[in-house]
C-alpha cells in the first residue's frame, strides 16, 4: 500500500505541470473516482484547508492524504512521491544550465519570457483578490499593506504577519 | 555546514509564509535571495520562475531544489527541498492529528484572510517594480499586453503563455538583445 501510493503521488507529481492549483482536478480524480481513497466531500474539506495554511498546496493535499490513508508515514510517503519528480527534473535542468545560457536560444527565449512574468504576477493577484476579497476591508487592507511594504520592504514576512494580525480584529 | 543550514533555514521560512499558492512566495524568496544575500541577480531569478513555472511540479519545490543545487550542489538542493517542505508536513500533521476543525475557528480564518491582503500587497508591490526596472521596448510591451490578454480574454493556461513569450523571443529576440544587453 505504501509503495503504491508513494507511486500514485509520484505519478501526480510528475502531470503536475503549471504550479499545485493545476494537480487538484487530477489528484480528484485518480483519488477520488478512479482509486475511491478518500470521499469527495473530505477531498473538498482538505482543499479548503490546504488554500489557506502555510506551505505549497500540493503538500499540504499530499500530507493530508498520506496521513488519512496511511497515518504520519503515509504523510511522509505521499510527501516524498509528490516532492521526487520536482526534485529530479529540477536537478537534471540545474545541472546543464550554464550550457544553456551560454545558447543564444536559450537567451532570446528568456528575452521573451520575462515580460510576460509580469503578467502572471498580476494573474496570481487577481486570482487571489477574485477568490477570497469578499468586502471593501480587504481592499483597504492590501493597500495599507503596499504602502507600508514601500517604505519598508525589508521585511516582508513582519508586513504579513502585520497583515494577518491586523485580519483577526477588523475582517468579518 | 553553515551553507547548508542556512539553506534550509532560508527556504523553511519560505514554505512557512507560502500562503495563497506558489506565487506568495515570489515577494519573500526574491527578498532574501536577490537583495539580503545577494545570491542571485534579479535575471537569474526570474529566469528560474520561469523554468520552475515549465517544469512539472509544485512551483516552490522546483525553485527550492533550483537555488539549493547552485548555491551548495546535490546536498544543497536536498536541504532546500526539505526545508521547503517540512512547513506544510508540520502544521497538516498538526490539523489533522489535533485540530480537525482548525479552519472553522473565526479568529484562525481571518488571520489567514488577512494574511492573504498581504501577500496581495506584496505581489503588487513586485510586480510594478518589475515593470519599472524593465528596458520598455516595444518588443517587450507587446508580449506583456499579449500575455494579459491571454491569461485574461482568452484564459490560456500559464505554462502556454510563457511558452508563447519564449518562442516570440526566439524568433523576433535577435532585434532587440543587444540593446537589452548589460
Amino acid at each position: 500500500m505504501l509503495l503504491r501510493m508513494f507511486l500514485e503521488f509520484f505519478k501526480i507529481g510528475i502531470v503536475t505541470l503549471g504550479g499545485g492549483q493545476a494537480m487538484l482536478p487530477i489528484l480528484q480524480h485518480s483519488l477520488v473516482r478512479e482509486l475511491h481513497w478518500i470521499s469527495q466531500e473530505k477531498f473538498l474539506y482538505f482543499v479548503s484547508v490546504a488554500e489557506v495554511t502555510p506551505g505549497p498546496v500540493a503538500l499540504n493535499m499530499a500530507t493530508f492524504i498520506g496521513y488519512e490513508l496511511r497515518g504520519v508515514i503515509g504523510s511522509i510517503i505521499a510527501t516524498l512521491g509528490v516532492v521526487s519528480p520536482s526534485f529530479i527534473i529540477i536537478l537534471i535542468v540545474a545541472r546543464f544550465e550554464q550550457k544553456f545560457k551560454e545558447n543564444a536560444l536559450y537567451t532570446r527565449f528568456m528575452l521573451g519570457v520575462k515580460p510576460v512574468i509580469i503578467a502572471l504576477l498580476i494573474n496570481a493577484s487577481y486570482l487571489i483578490i477574485q477568490h477570497s476579497f469578499s468586502n471593501p476591508i480587504y481592499y483597504l487592507m492590501a493597500l495599507c499593506g503596499l504602502f507600508i511594504f514601500t517604505l519598508y520592504k525589508k521585511s516582508p514576512v513582519l508586513i504579513l504577519l502585520l497583515a494577518g494580525f491586523t485580519g483577526i480584529f477588523i475582517l468579518k | 555546514m553553515r551553507k547548508y543550514f542556512s539553506l534550509f533555514f532560508n527556504f523553511f521560512k519560505i514554505g512557512l509564509f507560502t500562503i495563497g499558492g506558489g506565487y506568495a512566495m515570489i515577494p519573500l524568496m526574491r527578498e532574501t535571495l536577490v537583495y539580503r544575500d545577494n545570491s542571485l541577480t534579479e535575471d537569474e531569478f526570474l529566469e528560474m520562475l520561469a523554468i520552475s513555472q515549465i517544469t512539472p511540479g509544485p512551483i516552490a519545490i522546483n525553485m527550492a531544489t533550483f537555488v539549493g543545487y547552485r548555491e551548495g550542489g546535490l546536498i544543497g538542493s536536498i536541504f532546500a527541498t526539505v526545508g521547503v517542505s517540512l512547513p506544510s508536513l508540520i502544521t497538516i500533521l498538526l490539523i489533522s492529528i489535533y485540530f480537525t476543525n482548525f479552519i472553522d475557528i473565526p479568529w484562525v480564518k481571518k488571520f489567514f484572510l488577512g494574511i492573504l491582503t498581504g501577500v496581495v500587497a506584496e505581489i503588487v508591490y513586485i510586480t510594478f517594480d518589475l515593470f519599472i526596472k524593465a528596458k520598455k521596448t516595444i518588443f517587450y510591451l507587446s508580449i506583456l499586453l499579449l500575455s494579459v490578454i491571454e491569461l485574461f480574454v482568452i484564459r490560456i493556461d500559464p505554462i502556454y503563455v510563457i511558452l508563447i513569450g519564449g518562442a516570440l523571443g526566439i524568433v523576433f529576440g535577435k532585434f532587440f538583445e543587444v540593446k537589452d544587453a548589460p
